[in-house]
């Protein structure tokens, strides 16, 4: 079969030892967050739980670009526009309507699937680079208005919004309460992954992966592509907007740099340096980056050179990202045993 | 009413045609680079923001304001002949590459913001108008510089033109983009002509760079909202028309200089990525064909 995009992809469809290979490594992830919690914890800090949440949102947007980009072979240059109307659906939930949890994600949920569609009905019309483009361009306009409107605080944002206590039943989290919302985010996180790699197993995921491989060969067996695009298009800005709705609990602001093209791209280079098409490489690639910008810029101010560097060497030389070679080597390791 | 044409439309056409060519000769180096290249070149703004700072440099070492417009472009060209030899070659052969090489030149575009800032700091500076004084016409008084830079912004478009569809050379660029393999059997150096095509894409941002200078101040990001034009001109005119980049862009400042007349100048910016969202919704593939297609 063809590979008409393959971008370094890190799983095959059919390879079961490397669907295990991508679950372990997602087992690792989640190990390795828990461990780095009950450090944490044991020492009382807060920064660094802070910066790991902040990793694990911004994972959840880089989630959305690999639906669309590893899976569906659609790169969406504007994602952050999901994400950014999600933080201030959130935020406007939290602060004018009431300070819950659960109704700031339902409304999230219910406008990110209205603007999803409007956007996707836009976007999925072009193909390729001009789908790049086209999404590039919509988040600029959506950016450039919510900056410009003074009545969602235009260039500062909204400030002061109020983090929501959640009830479960017998005991009640707060999200002020920084191991608490780590954790509360974490487990949102882990079902998000886990929801994903079940939806890839079922005959929708497998059309996605026939849409990125062959879009015209799909057409012709009587599928129609552009329905599934456009659901994938609409999961994916729901999952960035969800992402985006946890936001304003964890730094109690919003602002419209969230939805500029800095965001967007940075959410596509946690793709590309995780490893494309394996989900949890988004997860790893987002938690890898935070920790880099952290490491370095406790050096220098200019840790985006860092950052760039190291995005343009995973460009040319590790296009498949960590995941895209940490599987194979697992994978590679089980069957010598 | 003829108060009106005279006194506020005019002098808005004219500044807005003046801001035109600098956005036109910004997309005629994108649209020339994707027309041959696929290319999707976004460190362009970056590219930008570099001739404008190697001006400031070469007058800072005291040499005057005409020579740095000279050399600027030269130096440029170097630079991106280096870039696309040293980097964008190693992906141009991927089954991927459209969406490689715009990941990797946005790479580039992140490493060059950030040396900007190390070496000249993040502070805006200013370039000297090379050109004082103003010229009456119509009773009205024109910045000379601005005049300076539509003459010489339009001298430069026609001599691309020219280069492009009415030389040899431009015969075997044209040929290279349209069948690769046809064109390196008929003996056309594929891979020079490719890094030259590059180049000269990176010399048009950096002249654009150079002029634009004296006008605005000059700021290590400076290239991120002009780029934007110039790709929303770019996608308009459809990707790799020189003609369409032409139209659009006088088209599109234009929009963004009268409507500054009736709406905030914050707006411009959604009213013209909206314009360019109709356009794509329409005709998906912009107003014109490809460089090497007709």
């Amino acid at each position: 079969m063809v590979e008409a995009l393959t971008i370094g992809r890190a799983t095959a469809p059919s390879a079961g030892t490397r669907r295990s290979a991508v679950r372990a490594l997602s087992y690792a992830f989640f190990a390795m967050a828990l461990l780095f919690a009950a450090v944490a914890a044991t020492l009382g800090d807060v920064f660094f739980f802070r910066l790991a949440t902040e990793a694990l949102i911004f994972g959840g947007l880089a989630l959305s670009v690999d639906l669309l980009l590893g899976r569906t072979g659609l790169l969406p240059l504007g994602q952050a526009l999901f994400f950014g109307f999600g933080a201030y659906v959130s935020a406007l939930t939290l602060k004018h309507l009431a300070p819950s949890l659960p109704l700031a994600l339902a409304l999230v949920l219910v406008s990110g699937t209205l603007v999803g569609l409007v956007g996707g009905l836009i976007a999925i019309r072009a193909k390729g680079v001009y789908f790049a483009l086209i999404s590039f361009g919509l988040a600029q306009v959506v950016s450039k208005i919510v900056f410009n409107t003074r009545e969602l605080g235009a260039s500062d944002g909204l400030i002061g919004v109020p983090a929501p206590v959640v009830g479960l039943g017998v005991a009640s989290l707060d999200t002020a309460h920084a191991p608490s919302f780590f954790l509360l985010v974490l487990a949102g996180m882990a079902l998000l992954l886990a929801l994903l790699m079940r939806l890839m197993d079922t005959p929708f995921g497998r059309t996605l992966d026939a849409i990125r491989t062959n879009e015209q060969r799909l057409a012709f067996l009587g599928f129609d592509p552009w329905r599934y695009k456009l659901a994938a298009f609409v999961l994916a800005a729901d999952i960035a907007a969800l992402s985006g709705a946890l936001y304003p609990m964890l730094r109690g602001f919003v602002s419209p740099e969230l939805m500029f093209f800095q965001v967007s791209g940075n959410a596509v280079i946690n793709v590309i340096v995780g490893g494309t098409g394996s989900f949890v490489g988004a997860l790893y690639g987002s938690a890898l980056l935070t920790a880099l910008k952290s490491v370095v810029g406790s050096f220098t101010a200019h840790h985006a050179i860092a950052i760039g560097a190291l995005f343009v060497v995973s460009v040319i030389f590790f296009p498949k990202g960590l995941i895209g070679y940490l599987a194979p080597a697992l994978e590679r390791r089980w069957s010598r045993r | 009413m003829l108060d009106w044409l005279q006194f506020v439309l005019a002098p808005q056409v004219v500044n807005g045609l003046s801001i035109g060519v600098a956005v036109v000769l910004m997309a005629l180096g994108l649209t020339i680079i994707f027309g041959l290249l696929d290319v999707i070149n976004m460190a362009h703004g970056e590219f930008y923001a570099i001739g404008a700072y190697a001006a400031l440099a070469l007058i800072g070492m005291g040499l005057p304001f005409w020579w740095a417009l000279a050399l600027t472009p030269l130096l440029m060209a170097a630079l991106g002949y280096a870039t696309e030899r040293a980097l964008i070659q190693r992906v141009f052969n991927s089954k991927d590459r459209h969406t490689l090489t715009l990941l990797l030149t946005f790479g580039i575009a992140i490493i060059l913001e950030d040396i900007l800032k190390i070496v000249f700091g993040a502070n805006p500076m200013r370039i000297e108008q090379p050109i004082s004084g103003a010229t009456e016409m119509f009773g009205l008084f024109f910045p000379n510089y601005r005049l300076f830079l539509m003459a010489v912004g339009a001298a430069v478009i026609a001599v691309v033109w020219a280069v492009v569809f009415r030389t040899r050379l431009g015969a075997m660029v044209r040929a290279a983009a349209y069948d690769r393999h046809m064109a390196a059997s008929l003996g056309v150096p594929v891979s020079v002509v490719y890094a030259g095509t590059f180049a000269f894409g990176v010399a048009l941002a950096g002249l654009s760079g150079v002029l634009l200078a004296p006008i605005y101040s000059v700021f290590p990001t400076m290239g991120r909202d002009f780029v934007l034009i110039a790709f929303s001109v770019v996608i308009i005119g459809g990707m790799g028309s020189i003609k369409g980049a032409v139209i659009a862009g006088l088209l599109l400042t234009q929009v963004q200089s009268i409507s500054s007349l009736y709406t905030s100048p914050v707006w411009s910016d959604p009213l013209l990525f909206g314009i360019m969202v109709l356009v794509l919704m329409w005709r998906p593939h912009g107003l014109f064909g490809r460089l090497g297609h007709g």
